[in-house]
């Protein structure tokens, strides 16, 4: 029986839902109005961003000058920014492709927004290599493309220009990825919608999907082949940004573990990310039928298997600074140097936020609760973002020669720039769940029978799920003008 | 004229729907296409559907990207302008290769996935503007529609398909 | 070439049907009628323009406007209409001429470019050096701010003319009622000013002449006077010395003038010999950094240990106090003899008889050292006559006074009383080449001439005559002060003939004038022969340690910087931005106080996040005289005693930004640099320093600074597993032990072919003085970014000298045998010890040929060049910085802002004059761009060209960079190393030869010399 699945297994959707409630549900929050929660969230994520804005064209019109760094530290909040969010970055397609090739059905509440939370923190990603130039308006000489000065090429040798391909490629593929999914959605949203604007733009959105049978044979082979090329994409890109590091000369950068690390270490934060969003939007958009225990918990282990690597990178970046015995790893962001010198207390919000906090998701009862899931996810996501800054201000205030040790003070800008970010993500992210379908409702169409509350408690009865025909009920139409045909 | 006849019959189960489809191809009807809200997995056989070619062409794309990889690294590092970079043996594409493998690697995915995708919106006619085919809305909510054509031979088609527990049964002029 | 071919437009133009005929009328292809409104006022009133006419014609203009504001700002050259003499645009000019400000004097090479003078380098063939002060004076004559411009009657411009008819006027008066009229200049150590001047109080016989130094040196000149019967000071040549002992003597500093060449040239291990340097000082001097032993002691026991050390010498026993020293004195004393005539003692205690009592050391010893024949004449001052003339002008004896670039209102210690007798006089006069209090407070202020725009003489020792040229033509309306007093003493004749006279018929005898000019000098055998007159020492000996009274309070020791020395440049942002090598302090003076007194009185130098150091303030009170002063914690200093530097704290005239540091002068009582019973106590306030270097020690990484002594140096193996002195670094191949630099990952380029620069740098011979830093400054074109961005870690020096102090543990092995944890073990090696070691690193682009700075930069900005630089392309560079991080050495330096044409630093490339001093070889960098060392590229290219267009191959050490030109001791060496006579690729294969940080591999073309010190081992 093509639906079975054991009943020990949880369901995925809760309630006793047909096909058209799913469809109900899912365009509800688009069709219906935004409620408070969702205004005022708004209203302080907009603020946010444009101070953010405003910040940014200060840097831009004044020079990097004024933000905190100087001679020996180059780099601070803005590499920081761009590789916290970067990390975010990674769940949406982990979720939507590592875990399609594994078949695990509770991706599919999840993904769609995953997927958007990638999409937008890449966005602010992207932000940050640009912006941290001394001259952005230059940006365009990092692509390879001929200029002016006929054989002046861009440096394949160079970690920044792997990123530059890594992101792009990343960005673009997510989103397409993302878009194909949507289509079938948006096509729904269109063919309910009354209002004739709101028609006329989703049918733009949907680039006229109609369904056939072909259509969607190609779907889901593109959705796999995707799923496939996405899935080393993800690890590529933060093994990438790594590299940055890795590559470079700086001990306590220079780590040959780095690209497995970053990469646990961003599914990591992304997983927490995801957990934040779920709790916040769970309830704006009321989806707790569809985002339920199950997924928060799935989710939660995830977090604690991608947190156990981490932690074990750490303790081997703490213990090989010591067993070199060369004085110049002294003061790696993992070592007795960091933890008792000037910056001890980023490396002890680091082992707090990181380490410590997430080892309460062993225990089950947490792991199930909402309200403490989304705490944690927060912590982790404070402790990811230590950990870059510990990994660069820590390392570059402590070069080779001691005579250019130094030290970093944020300004207000560098501030700005960051809550800036923040609060242009989730302007984003509230837009999306007021106008886009926020779960893939044709894909979870198709786990109803299997997944359902309602349905597994009929097959734990023996009732099949087929329903049973009745000829009875049938309407038969013959357009007037074949009438004749039929005499 | 009444090859331009066509019958509509609505299901709203896909498993009655996946039977439907095999009984009427039993009787040796010719299904002009079914259109779903999601997909049903087995009915691509059901119908007798060819499979599908686009992987194949996604790993044509992915050779097509590292090949362009390899030639933009090699011309533009090694051929048109070598520099010293740090000591790297810009004389040999060989030598130097470590140092492009992200490259290589990132221009695979990034052709194999934008190019198949491009062609799977080509082959099955999805792009921006483009109107939508599907003959009834409720095709994309609840409802599969499976659309067959008349040759004056309505009530056959209409009894055999009522038996396969067809919610609704429209014969229409297909323009 | 007209043609007759008709186009039509179409088929029915052809066959022209009417409709064409409508369409072309429709087109309002009539024609404007431009003259007509375009022409005079009335035929404007009544043209037929329309104002559609009107309309086309505005949105033309409007259009061709927009069109024309496209194009990039243009800054248009001027060609010269008639081309200049030995003037060709683009190819510098050397001048030889001379410096003499009255603090600084040097025999110098000044290079022009389409006539400005843009650098200062020492004339190498009068063996002249070049201090950073001297460098940096091209600065000076720049400084629009400060300089003056015109003549001036009380606040009003008047002509010269005018001038001279007045003040001549006035003289004359004078001259009749025969009342007393001072003229007072500082040292100018000028044969033909001299005999100006004599001339002049000849015409005037109630003038008197009185010399006056701000930083005095009158007690040695005293001293000479009494012991050889001549006012000067003795020449030291240091270099064939075996033991120098030193009390308080900083002859690597300003003592008289510096020793620094002398000195290293006498200090080359590679000779096997080198001297035995001991100081006895109480502040961290360089000189003292540099001793083989450095002898804490606070003044008052240096006068003591003086007075021992003649006891212990010459067998007396002149009555005198224990010292916490007399140990090391007495071995001193026995060294000293043993050296005999090689040996040598100098003190800077500016006091007559502890000067007479060293000299009187030397002659028992009878030193070979000291010269008191080929003196030196560049401190004249005599504070008698000064103290003298203070007195009767406040006692308004005096009726007029002449001033010559002097200060003293802002220098005298009792400047009060010099500001209330200038009231009395009835004519004061200040010629001056910048703007001062004393200038604001005379009646006359008549514009000198920058010495750069002066004919003249020097003669600073008895055998070398210098000369001095103008290198551009007067900036302002200016005139040299030997002009002026010509002029008053009614000699018709310009100084330049007069000069030219003089020195043919005094000095130069058959020699050609121009030869000399062109050689800037001329050397004359040494006519003055010191007679030494017998003086009972032992009363001397006697007198001076009973003056040294054991007062209770403080010790002060006053000194000067190697950066603003007196205070005359105190407008020079190279300068002010100049970091002391002691403290890598810009932009400040300063207490330096002992560790131990710190912690007693509570002074900190807390580290601040943002990477700056703060200072608490202390109130510093000397009989009646106060001021607030920030305290520096020295280690070194010795307890009990302080130092604070003099020429701070000038306000009058200066830009804000140079408006620094307190003025210690009201201290400097009888211009004796050693004040005792000063009391200490400290005040509210918290101070903010511009440290370029905030961690003092080298934290257990030898391997970057090696040092040896010199027995080591002689008898180990430099590469010797257990105790070499200069091990490279190892790595495991193929399981066997090999040097890190002779693996390689790739097959490396072709550096054989054409030319491969390398660097050698010195550690022994460095004594950090600095003068390359200031130089590359000049050469390259450095912004200055003031004190703020210094303070906070954005100095732009392409070079610093990075300055380490020894710390009580050494090395983990050290601290392991202490038993100390990991974190103890860190601290300890961070921690300074009380009294350290100190050591000097110069440090710019090492030029790596695996640059790790080249493989990061996205858009390949930063790419090595042939011949082995490290080139830095601006016009590429996107600035992301990731370069600056990747680069082990941190010598790259990032454009913050805009630091040219903003008025945030409102420096030298902020104003048209200070603009002019910039070098037309070298781009100024704009904002956002990483920059950093170039091995001064313009320079190699430029010698290659020379080459080329003479023929002929580039000659053997014929390459330069700014800094190897302008290091007096020779411890920056520039070369070819594809030319195997360069000195260089010897130095490059040296046995003392090593790389910083060599076991990244990153093969620097920057080589290092381990530091060899004698620690007088046998």
């Amino acid at each position: 029986m093509s639906h079975y699945e054991a009943s020990i297994r949880e369901p995925l959707i809760l309630g006793d839902k047909s096909y058209h409630d799913i469809t109900e549900d899912i365009a509800k929050p688009i069709e219906g109005k935004a409620n408070k929660n969702w205004h005022m969230a708004f209203y302080i994520s907009l603020a946010a961003m444009l101070w953010g804005f405003g910040c940014i064209f200060y840097t831009v019109g004044t020079g990097i000058g004024v933000w905190g760094l100087n001679k020996n530290i180059g780099w601070a909040w803005d590499i920081t920014n761009f590789v916290w969010w970067v990390g975010i970055g990674h769940a949406g397609t982990l979720i939507s492709a590592v875990l399609l090739l594994f078949r695990q059905k509770w991706r599919m509440a999840i993904n769609r927004s995953a997927e958007a939370m990638t999409i937008f923190a890449v966005f602010q990603a992207g932000l940050f290599p640009i912006i941290h130039m001394g001259r952005p308006w230059n940006a365009y000489w990092v692509l390879p493309i001929p200029n002016q000065f006929g054989s002046l090429w861009v440096n394949f040798n160079s970690p920044l220009l792997w990123d530059v391909f890594a992101i792009s490629t990343y960005l673009s593929v997510s989103l397409v990825f993302w878009w194909t999914g949507l289509l079938p959605d948006f096509a729904m949203i269109r063919d309910r919608a009354v209002k004739p604007f709101q028609k006329k733009i989703y049918s733009l959105l949907s680039f006229g999907w109609s369904g056939r049978a072909k259509d969607w044979q190609r779907f889901e082979e593109v959705s796999l082949v995707l799923a496939g090329l996405a899935t080393p994409l993800v690890l590529s890109v933060h093994t990438i940004v790594s590299m940055d590091f890795a590559t470079s000369i700086n001990p306590g950068w220079h780590s040959t573990i780095f690209p497995p690390y970053f990469v646990a270490g961003a599914i990591f934060s992304g997983f927490a990310m995801v957990q934040t969003l779920l709790g916040i939007m769970r309830k704006v958009t009321n989806m707790e039928d569809y985002i339920t225990r199950m997924h928060i918990e799935y989710m939660n282990i995830v977090i604690i298997l991608t947190g156990g690597i981490v932690a074990v990178a750490y303790a081997t970046e703490f213990f090989i600074a010591w067993y070199t015995g060369s004085p110049y790893e002294n003061y790696t962001y993992l070592s007795v140097g960091a933890a008792t010198g000037p910056y001890s207390w980023a490396f002890w919000s680091l082992m707090i936020f990181n380490i410590m906090i997430p080892q309460l998701l062993w225990i089950k009862k947490f792991r199930r609760s909402f309200i403490v899931s989304f705490i944690i996810s927060i912590a982790i996501n404070i402790g990811m973002w230590f950990e870059r800054f510990d990994i660069i201000a820590i390392v570059l205030s402590k070069g080779h020669l001691p005579s250019t040790w130094g030290r970093f003070e944020p300004t207000f800008v560098d501030v700005g720039i960051f809550i800036g970010t923040i609060g242009f993500f989730f302007v984003l992210f509230l837009l999306y769940a007021r106008t886009f379908p926020v779960i893939a409702q044709a894909e979870v169409k198709t786990i109803l029978k299997s997944s359902g509350e309602f349905y597994k408690k009929r097959s734990e009865q023996g009732i099949p799920t087929k329903p049973a025909i009745n000829v009875a009920g049938i309407k038969v139409k013959i357009d007037k003008s074949d009438k004749k045909d039929i005499e | 004229m009444g090859s331009s006849k066509v019958i509509h019959a609505f299901y709203n189960d896909d498993e009655v729907l996946l039977d439907a489809v095999k009984t009427v191809k039993a009787a040796h009807h010719h299904i002009e296409e079914v259109f779903c809200p999601f997909p049903v997995h087995g009915l691509d056989k059901a119908m007798g559907l060819a499979p599908t070619r686009i992987a194949i062409t996604a790993f044509m794309y992915g050779i097509t990207g590292l090949s362009v990889a390899i030639w933009m690294t090699n011309y533009m590092m090694i051929q048109d302008w070598p520099q010293d970079i740090g000591g790297k043996p810009s004389f040999s594409w060989l030598e130097n290769m470590p140092a492009f493998v992200p490259i290589m690697f990132e221009l695979t995915v990034f052709f194999a996935a934008h190019l198949m995708v491009i062609t799977f919106y080509m082959r099955s006619k999805i792009w921006p503007f483009k109107k939508a085919e599907n003959p009834d809305p409720r095709t994309t909510d609840d409802h599969f529609l499976m659309e067959i054509h008349v040759h004056n031979n309505e009530e056959e088609l209409t009894a055999l398909l009522a038996k396969t527990g067809a919610v609704e049964i429209n014969v229409v002029e297909k323009h | 070439m007209a043609s007759d071919k008709k186009y039509w437009q179409s088929v029915e133009e052809l066959t022209n049907s009417s409709f064409v005929e409508t369409l072309s009328k429709n087109e309002f292809i009539e024609e404007i009628p431009t003259d007509k409104f375009l022409g005079n006022k009335e035929t404007l009133s009544n043209s037929s323009t329309s104002r559609r006419d009107f309309l086309k014609y505005v949105g033309f203009t409007t259009a061709a406007a927009t069109l024309a504001a496209c194009e990039g700002p243009v800054r248009k050259s001027i060609p010269y209409v008639v081309k200049p003499n030995d003037i060709i645009a683009g190819v510098a000019d050397w001048y030889a001429t001379s410096m003499a400000d009255g603090y600084d004097f040097a025999n110098i090479l000044v290079k022009t470019r389409e006539g400005r003078p843009i650098q200062i380098m020492p004339n190498k063939d009068a063996n002249g050096t070049t201090s950073a002060r001297v460098q940096a004076a091209i600065l000076s004559l720049y400084d629009e701010k400060l300089r003056l411009k015109e003549p001036v009657k009380d606040g009003k411009n008047i002509s010269w003319i005018e001038a001279d008819k007045e003040i001549g006027a006035a003289l004359k008066k004078l001259k009749d009622s025969n009342s007393p009229v001072v003229l007072l200049t500082g040292t100018m150590a000028s044969p033909s000013t001299d005999k100006i001047i004599q001339e002049f109080i000849g015409q005037y016989p109630n003038v008197k002449h009185v010399i006056y130094d701000a930083v005095s040196e009158s007690a040695t000149t005293d001293a000479m006077m009494m012991m050889y019967g001549k006012r000067a000071l003795p020449n030291y040549d240091l270099d064939k010395a075996k033991i120098i002992v030193s009390f308080g003597a900083d002859f690597l500093g300003d003592f008289h003038g510096g020793f620094e060449k002398q000195y290293v040239a006498g200090r080359k291990p590679e000779t096997g010999s080198m001297s035995y340097h001991v100081q006895f000082e109480s502040n961290m001097s360089l000189t003292g950094a540099n001793a083989d032993k450095r002898i804490v002691t606070k003044p008052s026991d240096q006068i003591f240990a003086l007075v021992n050390l003649f006891n212990a010498i010459t067998d007396s026993n002149v009555a005198s106090k224990a010292t916490p020293v007399d140990a090391q004195v007495k071995q001193m004393a026995s060294e000293l003899k043993k050296a005999g005539s090689k040996g040598v003692v100098l003190t800077g205690i500016n006091d007559k008889n502890a000067q007479l009592v060293a000299l009187a050391i030397n002659k028992a010893l009878n030193s070979e050292i000291i010269d008191v024949n080929n003196t030196l004449n560049i401190r004249q001052g005599n504070d008698a006559a000064v103290n003298q003339f203070v007195t009767d002008l406040k006692a308004g004896k005096i009726r007029g006074l002449l001033t010559y670039n002097v200060n003293p209102l802002y220098s005298f210690t009792n400047s009060a009383d010099f500001a209330e007798g200038l009231k009395k006089v009835s004519l004061s006069v200040a010629l001056s080449t910048e703007n001062n209090e004393t200038v604001d407070a005379s009646n006359y202020v008549l514009p000198t001439s920058h010495f750069l725009e002066s004919w003249g003489d020097t003669q600073f020792n008895e055998v070398t005559y210098g000369l001095m040229q103008p290198t551009i033509q007067p900036l302002f309306n200016t005139r040299q002060f030997q002009d002026t007093l010509l002029t008053w003493s009614g000699n018709s004749s310009k100084y330049y003939d007069y000069l030219k006279s003089f020195a043919t018929d005094a000095i130069l005898g058959e020699d050609s004038w121009n030869t000399a000019l062109h050689n800037g000098f001329f050397n004359k055998e040494n006519t003055s022969v010191a007679v030494s007159s017998e003086i009972s020492i032992v009363d001397v000996a006697m007198q001076l340690s009973s003056s040294a009274k054991k007062s209770n309070g403080f010790e002060l020791n006053l000194y000067t910087k190697i950066n603003l020395g007196d205070g005359k440049q105190a407008n020079n942002p190279w300068l002010q931005e100049f970091p002391d090598p002691i403290t890598r302090a810009s932009w400040d003076n300063y207490l330096t106080m002992s560790i131990v007194d710190a912690k007693e009185l509570g002074f900190t130098n807390p580290v601040k996040d943002n990477g700056a150091i703060d200072g608490d303030y202390a109130k510093v009170s000397l009989n009646g005289k106060e001021i607030i002063v920030p305290v520096m914690i020295q280690p070194g200093q010795a307890r009990g005693s302080v130092g604070l530097a003099l020429g701070f704290g000038r306000t009058f005239g200066l830009k804000d930004e140079m408006q620094v540091g307190v003025n210690a002068y009201p201290l400097y009582k009888n211009s004796n640099n050693i004040q005792f019973g000063v009391t200490i106590e400290k005040v509210a306030g918290t101070h903010k320093f511009a440290c370029t270097q905030v961690q003092k020690t080298i934290a257990g990484r030898h391997d970057i600074l090696k040092v040896a002594s010199l027995k080591e140096y002689k008898t180990v193996a430099p590469k010797d597993h257990h105790n070499g002195w200069n091990k490279p670094s190892y790595v495991s191949y193929d399981h066997k032990e090999v040097e890190a630099n002779t693996i390689d990952l790739w097959d490396e380029h072709n550096r054989e072919l054409g030319h491969h620069f390398n660097l050698s740098i010195d550690l022994t011979s460095c004594t950090g003085c600095g003068a390359c830093i200031v130089a590359c400054h000049a050469e390259n074109n450095v912004p200055v970014v003031g004190k703020n961005e210094v303070r906070v870690g954005r100095d732009m020096h392409w070079l610093r000298i990075d300055r380490y102090y020894s710390s009580e543990v050494e090395t983990r092995e050290d601290a392991k045998e202490l038993g100390l944890s990991r974190a103890k073990t860190y601290k300890a090696l961070e921690t300074e010890a009380e009294n350290p070691e100190v050591t000097f690193q110069p440090m710019m682009c090492q030029h790596c040929n695996h640059a790790p700075c080249e493989t990061v930069c996205p858009v390949a900005a930063t790419t090595h060049g042939r011949q082995g630089q490290n080139q830095m392309t601006y016009n590429r560079c996107v600035g992301t910085r990731y370069c600056a991080n990747n680069c082990p050495y941190r010598v790259r330096r990032f454009n913050w802002f805009n630091y040219s044409n903003n008025s945030e630093f409102d420096f030298n490339m902020n104003n048209e004059y200070g603009k002019m001093v910039l070098n037309p070889d070298v781009v100024v960098r704009s904002r956002g761009v990483m920059e950093k060392c170039s091995m001064c590229i313009q320079m190699t290219q430029a010698t290659i060209l020379k080459a080329k267009k003479e023929g002929r191959a580039v000659n053997t050490d014929e390459f330069e960079t700014a800094c190897s030109s302008a290091c007096t001791t020779g411890a920056l060496v520039f070369g070819d190393v594809n030319n195997k006579q360069d000195k260089v690729t010897a130095l490059a294969k040296d046995k003392r030869a090593y790389n910083v940080l060599d076991y990244l591999q990153t093969k620097p073309n920057v080589v290092y010399q381990v530091k060899i010190k004698n620690k007088n081992e046998a």
